[in-house]
């Protein structure tokens, strides 16, 4: 009963979502709102790599914004500086940044609970530094700009029309590669981590190499939305990438529901338009606002609003069949 | 005929900083029996299911699996050699149903990784179909199968432990240890467990219990061993362990008293 309700959920929600982001919002319809759409993308790609590491997995990340610049910056400074094709940029990145969690990921993942919340801290923040620091690569705190846009033949992804499209093309292939993930073998194993760790191992499950691996298809996710990011604006600078982007990933992937694959759009949609649109008032206090966002949805609703949401809905529906079928 | 062994410890041992939780243990495990290791609390029987399914390293000492050295193998590789175990505190995972719990037992006899996982190859729809499959033939061996949509928390204690053994018995071994399952049963659900018990062993299966319900043991273990402070002070037939003097002074007499 439960599980085929879940199931015609993301059947609805995949339906859904193709039939809003792909059909209807011309660019008529969408106007500004374009640029937002297209963020709205980038960072439920990021978002999604964070449900699966953090919801599904168990394992915090406080430093997925890491990944992000890394994919950001090695596409940047390749496609630019070096004259790769940006497709080519866009998987070296995708391809390093994987390379690097995989290495790192070893001895991070000794590291559990608090700990390693702390490391992927201090991960993000070196990151950070970097991209600052290393000036004479990445242009410093005033960034790069110029950098080439993605084409296909002759057809340059210039706009944000055209990017749109090709954003939300790749966020939909993340979204299905993922939730299938999730309802497979390897899903069960991740979830079986989070439920416990003992009784994993005594089953067979390698608890340390999937964390690993989850880390690294996430840290994939983030460095490809990384270069969508850069070729899209053609600019790049620290910014986007520093701790309160961490933070906010973070939000993005609670508001959504940690354990849901779809609430990602949710989340990322609900994040952005709230520190696009609202949260700008709050200038340098922002970061209170995510702050205060993450406990009360912690505290009230922690499987997410997304998931709340859902569930409200299934019971209005309940009642909705209960009273129909009255005589 | 000789008897096939299909455990062996060698002058077993594990110490926590001073404590010696299991202290020189020497045991040999007949294939296909069901054999009990009973003892006072804090005797070392739970260090010992440790130590065999690689949860700890061993301080000193050797561990055999049908002959071959165990002491190096990872844990996560032990339930793929044939060596499963229930925990003292269940373990379910909670964030999945009753099925799924089970499903997730098939890992070792399954191979599909995150690339099929995400493409949803040949290969993962088949394996898929043969997890479930063979998830719901335990399940029923367990007599959960009307249960298999619920959430596992959502059983009473009773038949959580009995998912907890379906989910081990998921992973085909030739070795299960049972970590006290009757505790926190009613009468009724021992009876049940004991019949599970045999029926796991007619599958070919040895059993290993750990166990503090001295009826339940007498009842169905072939072979019962006695840890105290560590030490293995007895071994025999039921029958010979409840007139062991060693025995009755250091467990059976006190709980009498
Ligand atoms: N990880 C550990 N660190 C330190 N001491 C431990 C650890 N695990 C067990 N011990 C100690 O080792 C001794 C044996 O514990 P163990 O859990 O094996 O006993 P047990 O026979 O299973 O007891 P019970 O019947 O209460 O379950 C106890 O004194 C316990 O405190
Ligand atoms: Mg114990």
């Amino acid at each position: 009963m439960l599980a085929s309700l879940k199931r015609n959920w993301s059947y609805l929600a995949i339906t859904g979502v193709i039939a809003f982001f792909m059909l209807i919002p011309f660019d008529w319809f969408l106007g500004q709102y374009t640029t937002l759409m297209i963020f709205i993308g980038i960072y439920t790609i990021v978002t999604v790599g964070l449900c699966l590491l953090m919801g599904y997995t168990g394992q915090v990340s406080l430093g997925q914004a890491a990944f992000f610049g890394m994919g950001a910056y090695i596409s940047a400074i390749l496609s630019k500086t070096y004259g790769v094709n940006p497709w080519l940029a866009m998987l070296i990145a995708a391809i390093m940044t994987g390379a690097f969690a995989y290495i790192i990921g070893y001895p991070i993942f000794r590291l559990k609970g608090n700990y390693l919340a702390m490391a992927t801290l201090g991960l993000g923040l070196i990151m950070w530094i970097l991209f600052t620091e290393l000036s004479q690569f990445t242009g410093g705190p005033d960034g790069m700009s110029g950098i080439p846009s993605l084409s296909i033949g002759g057809f340059v992804f210039d706009s944000s029309f055209r990017c749109y499209f090709l954003v939300w093309l790749f966020c939909l292939v993340v979204l299905l590669i993922s939730q299938n993930i999730v309802r497979s073998r390897t899903g069960r194993a991740l979830r079986a981590i989070h439920g416990s760790e003992a009784a994993s191992e005594s089953i067979g499950i390698n608890v340390n190499q999937f964390k690993v691996k989850i880390l690294t298809l996430s840290a994939v996710y983030a460095s490809l939305a990384g270069s969508l990011f850069v070729h899209y604006l053609r600019f790049v600078s620290p910014q986007p990438f520093d701790f309160l982007a961490s933070v906010k990933l973070v939000v993005m992937a609670v508001i959504g529901g940690l354990a849901s694959v779809w609430g990602a759009i949710f989340g990322a949609g609900a994040t952005r338009v709230l520190s696009d649109e609202l949260l700008l008032r709050f200038g340098q206090w922002d970061i209170v606002v995510y702050g205060l966002i993450l406990v009360l949805v912690m505290i009230f609703m922690p499987e997410g609003l997304f998931v709340k949401l859902k569930e409200l809905y299934e019971r209005f529906r309940f009642r909705y069949r209960r009273r129909e079928a009255q005589p | 005929m000789t008897k096939s062994i299909i455990l062996e410890t060698r002058g077993l041992s594990k110490t926590f900083g001073g404590l010696v939780a299991v202290n020189k243990v020497d045991l040999t495990l007949e294939a296909g029996k069901i054999t009990a290791i009973i003892g006072p609390n804090g005797a070392g029987k739970t260090t010992l299911f440790n130590l065999i399914t690689g949860v700890y390293p061993v301080s000193s000492g050797e561990i055999f699996f049908q002959g071959a050295l165990l002491n190096n193998v990872p844990a996560y590789k032990r339930a793929s050699l044939g060596i499963v175990r229930t925990y003292q505190h269940i373990h379910l995972f909670g964030n999945m149903t009753v099925l799924e719990n089970v499903m997730s037992g098939r890992h070792p006899r399954s191979s599909y990784g995150f690339f099929e996982a995400a493409f949803r190859l040949p290969k993962a729809r088949r394996e898929e179909e043969a997890i479930s499959l063979n998830a719901i033939k335990y399940l029923n061996l367990v007599g959960l199968g009307t249960y298999a949509e619920h959430d596992a928390m959502s059983l009473p204690l009773g038949q959580q432990k009995l998912l907890a053994i379906a989910r081990a018995l998921a992973t085909e071994p030739r070795l299960i240890l049972l970590d006290e399952p009757g505790a926190g049963l009613n009468t009724l659900e021992k009876r049940q467990l004991s019949d599970l018990m045999r029926s796991i062993r007619e599958m070919g299966i040895s059993v290993v219990l750990v166990e503090h319900d001295m009826p339940l043991v007498m009842g169905i273990a072939e072979w019962v061993i006695v840890l105290d402070s560590g030490h293995k002070i007895a071994e025999g037939t039921p029958v010979q362990i409840q007139k062991n003097e060693r025995v009755i002074a250091a467990y059976l007499g006190e709980e009498v008293e």
